[in-house]
């Protein structure tokens, strides 16, 4: 393997490992505004590791800019979705779950 | 003619003035006896949901009633004058929408009359949609546009900054649509082109407000190349941490809800900042109202790098420079002036 391809599966394997904790994220924590920063994170930056992997497979390639360029627009607009999520409900008052009212899930 | 009634929504426009002027006299001019009744209205485009409504909205209210009172003189006793922010709690995008909020308030109040500033113009509205006074009419009140007189309009010429504003928006949505298609065929040329003017033509007027100045962009490009890697640094050392909390058999998580105001100042850098915070996991930004952030936190420790603000201080390098980077953490600030009602930090100070 070469030192790129070590990379590249670095990469991938990097996204693998978030996407499987923001699914964890989700499955387990206790309400909407937590489990949004799970879907909403882990998920921006293994899709961000992801996209790297790809764009360095491509290497010097009008595809690596446009996997650059699709890692740039996530990294915009997945924190502004979360945000707009949270927002929404933080307005329909659904009260963020807190330790003291319930130890357990 | 106009009904004793008259509501006059109001922006901050060239012919105001005269605008107002006009609507005082048609209500001194009603029937005697009837007892008119001016409204002006303020439709906030923002929603507004924590905090006060908008300075220059309520300041421009006051000015026009200082103009009203001028304008009415001796008849300023027999006039009913009404000022009033409507809409504070929506987001107004299109002429529908403020001719909704309008036609609300003037049903609560039996306004019947609307007396139109020809050069009302709010964001939202487009050449591409139905005009205001259309949808107002629709919303069956009767539409007079103020018959002032306006500064000569040499449309576009007139507006050299808007003309600029479109062919730079034209030429990033043409430029860029080249370079994802990644050729320069006559079938892309053609439809970029087009692409290019419809993207400059619906988004010309509400992005790349204001002028550009060159050297301090060029400054703030700078620092900002200095501040993604910062950013990512954060982003995947906050990953860790949050896949050791949500991988963790006893799930040690805290969830609380911290409010503070940032020390940032124009909306550029309030946004970066929120969404900075978003990217960084364990903090959320729930809800912006100019300065003040209501920010979700996942855990303890994402509260605490929160409030020690190394994220609210790159954000202010970024935009404002070194020095600005050195004003105290929100955490210090707080412990500085303990007066606002902030629930959750003193748990943490």
């Amino acid at each position: 393997m070469t030192p790129r391809e070590i990379a590249i599966a670095l990469l991938a394997a990097g996204g693998v490992f978030f996407a499987f904790v923001a699914a964890v994220g989700i499955l387990r924590l206790p309400d909407l505004y937590t489990r949004s920063h799970s879907a909403s994170k882990s998920d921006t930056l293994a899709a961000g590791l992801s996209l790297a992997a790809v764009a360095l497979t491509f290497g010097s390639d009008l595809s690596t800019i446009k996997a650059l360029l699709l890692l740039l627009f996530m990294f915009i607009t997945n924190p502004t979705a979360a945000h707009a999520i949270a927002r929404a409900a933080a307005e329909e008052g659904i009260e963020p779950w807190t330790r003291e009212e319930e130890v357990d899930e | 003619m106009t009904g004793t009634q008259i509501l006059v929504p109001v922006r901050d426009s060239v012919t105001l003035r005269n605008t107002v002027a006009y609507a005082a006299e048609s209500a001194v001019d009603a029937e005697p006896g009837a007892a008119p009744t001016l409204h002006f209205v303020y439709p906030v485009s923002e929603r507004v949901t924590v905090g006060d409504p908008p300075e220059d909205a309520t300041e421009l209210l006051d000015r026009v009633r200082a103009w009203v009172a001028e304008d009415l003189g001796d008849n300023a006793a027999s006039i009913g004058v009404e000022t009033a922010l409507v809409g504070p709690d929506e987001y107004l995008f299109n002429p529908g929408d403020y001719a909704d909020v309008l036609g609300r308030y003037a049903a609560e109040n039996d306004v019947e009359t609307v007396v139109l500033d020809p050069e009302f113009n709010p964001s939202g509205m487009t050449p591409l949609l139905p005009p205001l006074e259309t949808e107002l009419e629709r919303a069956g009140l009767a539409v007079e546009i103020a018959p002032v007189e306006r500064p000569t309009r040499r449309f576009p010429l007139a507006r050299r900054a808007g003309l600029g504003q479109f062919a730079v928006l034209f030429g990033w949505a043409y430029g860029f649509y080249l370079l994802v298609g990644g050729t320069l065929s006559t079938f892309d040329l053609a439809t970029g082109a087009i692409s290019g003017l419809v993207v400059a033509g619906l988004l010309w007027r509400i992005s790349l407000s204001g002028f550009v100045d060159v050297s301090r962009l060029a400054g703030r490009l700078g620092r900002l190349v200095v501040y993604a890697p910062f950013l990512l640094w954060e982003i995947a050392k906050a990953n860790f941490q949050i896949a050791y909390v949500v991988l963790h058999p006893d799930l040690p998580i805290d969830p609380e809800v911290v409010e503070f105001d940032a020390a940032v100042w124009s909306e550029l850098p309030v946004t970066t900042l929120a969404n900075s915070i978003t990217l960084t996991p364990g903090t959320l930004t729930i809800d912006v109202s100019r300065r003040h952030f209501t920010v979700h936190a996942l855990t303890d420790g994402a509260r605490e790098d929160l409030l020690g603000g190394t994220l609210e201080r790159a954000v202010r390098f970024v935009f404002y420079g070194r020095s600005a980077a050195r004003i105290p953490s929100p955490a210090e600030r707080d412990a500085d002036s303990d007066d606002a009602e902030r629930p959750t930090e003193g748990e943490n100070a």
